[in-house]
């Protein structure tokens, strides 16, 4: 076995490589790939055998996860254990499936061929699940088969002969329980033992197939990745996989690449049909094992078509549905609140606690206002991230998700999306965050895209504060056709512009830039089971994680960024103000010191200290370079209705949109304002305009500005997850621009159609 | 591909779509573009299979199909693709 060179780089590796004592040689960890179908309990064994000792990473170029960890063997060594996504064939159709067939046959960039694969097998569908082992038997390398599930596999009737099984492979066959963990010793001394490569079963090709795949076995190399593996299988999978320039393809010589071209061409010549001939050959084979090795005793338990026939019914079904959806969405905004609150005060309490500690001035402003207040903005998205994950995770174990998909894919279809692309843009109301990681349920790239492009219009928490402020100061609260308060209405068309807007752009979308064949859509619809608290926790600890770690570490840059444009450079004014200030605080401090007696006093003086901070957070704004590109800017805003001011806080509001209420108290210079502080609401409404002597901001403007805020992409954390969610620049620039360019054509015409009807 | 001549006579070759819910069939022919025919074989879609159409769903489409054992949701347009003969 070769020693890849990028080991020591590879970014799975939680600890340096064990080094070999006498020769002072890395030697490399066994590697084992667990590898079966989508819900055999693959991930479920994962977690058990790997305890919390497991890393999530991405593979290079492409956002399919890649999860490891450590098992300890009965031996006292330590394997590493890889998760691949589960697959229902070696013949790849989606990014997740080229990563199996590339780690299985060795051809993955950063990850070595597998010393052993650990194919996981549910065994109360059987049949279908032993089309991958056969294509894995194939590939010739050692294989151990753990046939999960056997305990519900008896309650259901069936008996599934291991020994037989491991006889026809030649491969060790172990019934397992991953849900009571029976049979877990033997597997693990199993994944112990050498293994010998498998016994390739016999199969039926149409001799034409044969004498295609014969040549191509001799062309292949004798050195490389692909050596150690069946010539056979390599030969087929090259013949197979319809790519031209994959991964599979480049890992191969130049003439052998035209070889398989030209070969494709005359089998699609002489024999039409020749692709299905290996799943025709390979569910002969199964239909005999199958018929060899299983015994069904009782019928078929009923228990899920019982549950099925509420949970899918035509008109209950939907009922369901909605009201399951309506106690996530309340949850992520009433759960998820308080905990986001209490994160709010804890990270300003942090600000309060540490700002006398440090000199008045640049140093102590950035620490405060740049980092704390930046990160402090990462943090409270955790609890809607992790409350709508605890509900996937949930849906998903509980085989609930491909219902909800079931049910949703008729009406999802009208704009061009699956079934699948509903629960993300539901969410995206919470916070559009959490909602583009739930993409990652969406198999079809295409549509992961088109859903993550549009889940941003939906008006997501964050836009409330702003559109709260607005209504409450330009709306007047009248009712419309006697029953409807005009406030609410104007709250529920913004909401309903949101998701227009959505699906006139995947409209587009899916018709230009990611138009493509319509992908099989084909979701297996899994036996209802008991979620495994283990599984659920471990995904909302890995989602939440994941957030913090790679999203705040953008964030956090951005903030400090934004901090800088807003504090410097330096107003002339604010240095004496900074002096005043220190010495209030000073006084404040030895005030405070003398206990009890000076309470009314350490109160006036902290006050008046605040004041002086507001004070000089208006003035520096004013003239920073924030307050620049705000006058800079007002020439493009201005047909919009919006003046500098607003151009500031439109600014400012990429940090998070609800951010803009406190900018447009910093600029009016006001002390602290939240979107129901009548003083903000006030001087907003009477806020006049210095040449004209006019009032500055109509509601004309105000509607404007709300448009402005339906659509425009101004949340700097979003874009930080489109990044790593796309793995691209290109994305998250593209929305950006594209939302961006859409809030200004549509408040344009707002303000200036408004004008024109003389209602400005 | 041959089918299987006992089932062949007990009705007429239907498009898989067509079926009433609850109704079973045997899979006859497989026709579209390549991948997607290998693909839908891959999943156990080969001639002789027995398929049971559990339901559909609540707006007529997709359907939920049972098929070695697995229950399966495709669309109609896909299910059009598979010929098969009721039982």
């Amino acid at each position: 076995m070769s020693i890849p060179s990028d080991l020591a780089t590879a970014p799975l590796t939680l600890q340096e490589p064990g080094r070999h004592p006498e020769h002072g040689r890395r030697t490399r960890r066994k590697l084992i790939a667990i590898a079966g179908g989508p819900n055999c309990g693959k991930s479920t064994l994962f977690n058990k055998l790997t305890g919390l000792r497991q890393k999530v990473a991405n593979y290079p170029g492409v956002t399919v996860e890649k999860k490891a960890g450590f098992v300890p063997l009965p031996s006292g060594r330590t394997v590493e254990v890889l998760d691949l996504p589960g697959t229902y064939s070696l013949r790849p159709g989606s990014p997740d499936e080229v990563v199996v067939r590339d780690v299985l046959l060795g051809v993955q960039a950063s990850t070595p061929l597998p010393d052993l694969t650990l194919l996981v097998l549910d065994s109360t569908c059987l049949d279908r699940q032993l089309y991958l082992c056969m294509q894995l038997i194939e590939i010739g390398r050692p294989v151990v088969i753990a046939l999960n599930m056997m305990d519900t596999a008896k309650e259901e009737g069936l008996e599934v002969d291991a020994a037989l099984l491991a006889r026809a492979f030649g491969a060790p066959v172990i019934p397992i329980s991953g849900r009571t963990g029976s049979g877990m010793r033997e597997l693990l001394l199993a994944m112990d033992r050498e293994v010998a490569p498998p016994r390739a079963v016999t199969r039926t090709l149409p001799e034409p197939l044969r004498a295609a795949a014969d040549p191509l076995t001799r062309m292949l190399p004798i050195t490389g990745p692909l050596a150690s593996l069946s010539r056979f299988h390599v030969a087929m999978a090259l013949l197979l996989d319809e790519g031209e320039d994959d991964s599979l393809m480049r890992a191969v010589p130049h003439p052998l690449r035209r070889e398989v071209l030209s070969l494709r061409a005359s089998l699609d010549e002489e024999i039409p049909e020749w692709r299905s001939h290996e799943p025709i050959g390979h569910y002969r084979t199964i239909e005999d094992l199958i018929r060899r090795s299983t015994l069904r005793l009782k019928p078929e338990t009923s228990v899920r078509e019982r549950i099925d026939r509420v949970l899918t019914h035509r008109v209950l079904g939907p009922i369901l549905f909605a009201a399951l959806m309506a106690v996530i969405f309340q949850s992520m905004f009433l759960w998820a609140t308080p905990i986001m609150n209490a994160i709010d005060a804890g990270v300003n309490a942090l600000g309060r606690v540490l700002a006398p500690l440090l000199p008045a001035g640049p140093i102590r402003s950035l620490v405060v206002d740049g980092a704390i207040a930046g990160v402090g903005a990462v943090v409270t998205f955790v609890p809607q991230i992790a409350i709508l994950f605890l509900f996937i995770a949930l849906m998903e174990d509980s085989g609930y998700l491909a219902r909800a998909a079931f049910i949703m894919d008729r009406l999802m279809r009208g704009v061009g999306l699956s079934g699948r692309a509903f629960i993300p843009l539901l969410s995206s109301f919470a916070c559009a965050i959490p909602g583009i990681m739930a993409t990652r349920t969406i198999d079809n790239r295409r549509d992961r895209l088109t859903t993550i492009l549009i889940a941003p219009f939906m008006s997501c928490s964050a836009r409330l504060p702003v559109y709260a402020l607005l209504i409450g100061a330009f709306i007047p609260n009248r009712m419309v056709l006697g029953f409807l308060s005009l406030p609410g209405l104007v709250l529920f068309s913004l909401y309903m512009m949101g998701i227009l807007a959505a699906v006139l752009v995947a409209w587009v979308l899916k018709r230009t830039a990611l138009r493509g064949p319509r992908p099989l859509y084909v979701m297996e619809l899994p036996p209802y089971r008991v979620p495994s608290w283990r599984s659920v926790i471990l995904t909302v600890r890995d989602r939440a994680g994941l957030f913090v770690q790679k999203a705040g570490t953008v964030i956090l840059a951005v903030s400090i960024v934004l901090w800088f444009l807003a504090s410097y450079p330096k107003n002339a004014e604010v240095k004496p103000l900074e002096k005043r200030l220190e010495a209030v605080e000073h006084g404040a401090a030895a005030s405070a010191a003398l206990g009890v007696g000076a309470k009314a006093e350490t109160k006036a003086l902290r006050a008046e200290a605040a004041q002086i901070q507001n004070q000089i957070a208006g003035v520096s704004l004013r003239d920073s370079f924030a307050g620049r590109a705000g006058r800079l800017i007002e020439p493009a805003i201005a047909p919009l209705g919006f003046d500098w001011k607003i151009g500031i806080a439109l600014l400012s509001s990429f940090a998070a949109r609800e951010v803009m209420v406190s900018t447009m108290a910093t600029v009016y210079n006001l002390g602290d304002a939240d979107q129901t502080s009548v003083s903000l609401r006030e001087k907003l409404r009477h806020a006049e305009n210095p040449k004209t002597g006019e009032r500055a901001y109509s509601p004309l403007m105000a509607v404007s500005l709300m448009v402005f805020f339906v659509l425009a992409c101004q949340c700097m954390s979003t874009v930080a997850v489109v990044r790593r969610e796309t793995n691209s620049w290109r994305w998250p620039i593209f929305m950006v621009l594209m939302m961006n360019a859409l809030a200004w054509i549509a408040s344009f015409a707002v303000f200036q159609g408004g004008k024109a009807l003389g209602l400005g | 591909m041959t089918p299987r001549p006992s089932r062949q006579a007990r009705g007429a070759t239907r498009k898989l779509g067509e079926l009433e819910a609850g109704a079973r069939a045997v899979v006859r022919r497989v026709s579209g573009a390549p991948e997607l025919l290998h693909r839908l074989m891959e999943l156990g879609f080969v001639p002789g299979t027995t398929v049971t159409l559990v339901r559909r769903a609540p707006m007529g489409d997709p359907i939920e199909l049972r098929l070695r054992g697995t229950h399966f949701s495709i669309r109609n347009s896909e299910a059009d693709r598979i010929d098969v003969d009721p039982i």
